[in-house]
């Protein structure tokens, strides 16, 4: 393909915006300088290593290694949802962990091994990126939908319990709450589908056209990714639900979480 | 000893922080058919009491049955609806009287039970002295004497076998007090159901010779 390289010189021209930035800062006393040099050196040091990074797994080919960069992502992903959620009462890690693995190596597989068809279904050069979009993106949806069901059985306990006293079921207390729950994790991704192509020109997308690819073949890519991200948001969101909810209660269905500070 | 109990603690010790339990090692025996008052000062582990009976909290050691198994012997929605626990302050749902009194009936484990309809709801809320309340009132336009009524008669639409009364009066002024202290006392009358009441001022139906169950030092101590 006809992609024009970049040389290292001109990746330098990239930083003077950064340092006219840093030049205003420090007549302004705005205070970046410091932020923006860390950024900055962040940024290039991060991209260069999994540049690199990629290149070595490219060439090594080897399915265990693919598998094994996915499960640490994956990791990452549970562990930096669990301390957004930041709930102490109930333990979340591996109610985050499983969900996220059923759900995104389910779609990753499938999007990769059927609908792009790569062969093999692991093709480093597919795989990765492609699950890499799939963790990052319903992670926040995961992270969103758990931590709204756990502040709002905090906030809404008097009413969950009103309900576990009329007879209800775990499940028929909390039902509303799961609804809500639902709702706030899915909402920014199927807007993300409203507003596709018309709002915005879709990352991915913009990458490919810069790399030189028809806009056509493009757009499928696309296409196939934004569906994917909700479909595994979704799959993820409510996997990780039903088996945090089921945590939320003990044996005899009442409810474990407390108000902050237990009178 | 009580021949019978309705409910029985056995050895029971509960705390919500190890080391420091609220009651330890209680047993008592609740007899069917009697008006309890449970009494002490605050924070003493009253409401926690009754939370125990309807197993919002589970005892860290010892057992607690109702009509002589052990309430791990029934299904939680079930054993909550034959003990039927009406809170301190009372709880509507956004939405209607009637769907107010209806919600239980929409829980599967009510499922046997027979849906009233307009006519017996009209009824019932005479009973409880609401009867200037429509059906159609939203809940929320329901004074906080009305709504704790409306919540009483919530619950004996579901024909409890033991009723927990946490404070019920706490959040009333002067004249609903009079009202919903009156209403439970009838209720007792009619139906003789087995009540246990909690009061912070040892507030109790003045027509009701209660047994006192006073909590103390992790015990209770049982005041005919």
């Amino acid at each position: 393909m006809d992609i024009a390289d970049i040389s290292l010189w001109r990746l330098a021209l990239g930083l003077g915006f950064v340092l006219a930035i840093g030049v205003t800062s420090i007549v302004h006393h705005l205070g970046l300088v410091r932020d923006l040099a860390i950024g900055s050196v962040r940024t290039v040091v991060q991209l260069f290593a999994l540049g690199y990074v990629l290149k070595y797994i490219f060439h090594l080919d080897s399915v265990w290694l693919v598998l094994g960069v996915f499960c640490v992502m994956t990791a990452f992903a549970a562990q930096i949802a669990r301390a957004r959620v930041g709930e102490r009462q109930i333990s979340l890690f591996w109610p985050l962990a499983v969900s996220m693995v059923i759900s995104y190596s389910l779609t990753s597989i499938l999007v990769t091994g059927v609908v792009v068809g790569a062969s093999p279904w692991w093709k480093p050069q597919y795989f990765i990126p492609l699950a890499g979009m799939v963790i990052g993106n319903s992670m926040n949806a995961i992270a969103v939908a758990l931590d709204r069901m756990v502040s709002d059985l905090r906030k809404q306990r008097a009413e969950v319990e009103l309900k576990l006293c009329l007879g209800a079921d775990f499940k028929e207390a909390s039902r509303g709450i799961v609804r809500e729950a639902m709702r706030a994790g899915m909402i920014p991704s199927i807007n993300s589908m409203m507003a596709a192509g018309v709002v915005f020109i879709p990352g991915m997308m913009t990458g490919q056209i810069l790399a030189g690819l028809d806009p056509l073949v493009a757009i499928r890519y696309q296409i196939v990714v934004m569906l994917m991200l909700v479909g595994s948001s979704g799959l993820g969101t409510l996997m990780v639900i039903v088996l945090v909810r089921r945590r939320c209660f003990g044996p005899g269905q009442q409810l474990l979480i407390r108000p902050r500070r237990q009178g | 000893m009580v021949a019978d109990p309705v409910i029985a603690f056995d050895r029971v010790t509960f705390g919500f922080e190890p080391g420091t339990p609220l009651v330890e090692d209680l047993s008592l025996d609740l007899a069917s058919g009697t008006f309890y008052l449970v009494s002490g000062p605050s924070g003493v582990g009253k409401s926690t009491l009754l939370r125990l009976i309807n197993r919002l909290e589970e005892p860290t050691a010892g057992e607690i049955r109702f009509g002589g198994r052990p309430l791990g012997a029934y299904a939680p929605p079930r054993l909550r609806r034959s003990i039927l626990s009406v809170q301190q302050t009372p709880i509507a749902i956004d939405a209607t009287v009637r769907d107010n009194l209806l919600l239980p009936f929409g829980f599967a484990a009510n499922g046997d039970l027979d849906r009233p309809d307009d006519a017996a709801l009209e009824r019932r809320l005479g009973d409880v002295l609401l009867e200037d309340v429509t059906l159609d009132a939203h809940a929320q336009t329901l004074s906080v004497g009305q709504l704790q009524r409306l919540c009483i008669l919530r619950g004996l639409l579901l024909e409890p076998e033991v009723m927990l009364l946490d404070e019920p009066t706490s959040a009333l002024d002067a004249d609903s007090r009079e009202a919903v202290l009156a209403l439970i006392a009838r209720i007792f009358a009619d139906t003789g159901v087995t009540t246990v009441m909690v009061s912070h001022q040892d507030r109790c139906p003045a027509t009701v010779e209660p047994v006192v169950l006073r909590l103390r030092d992790r015990r209770v101590v049982v005041e005919a």
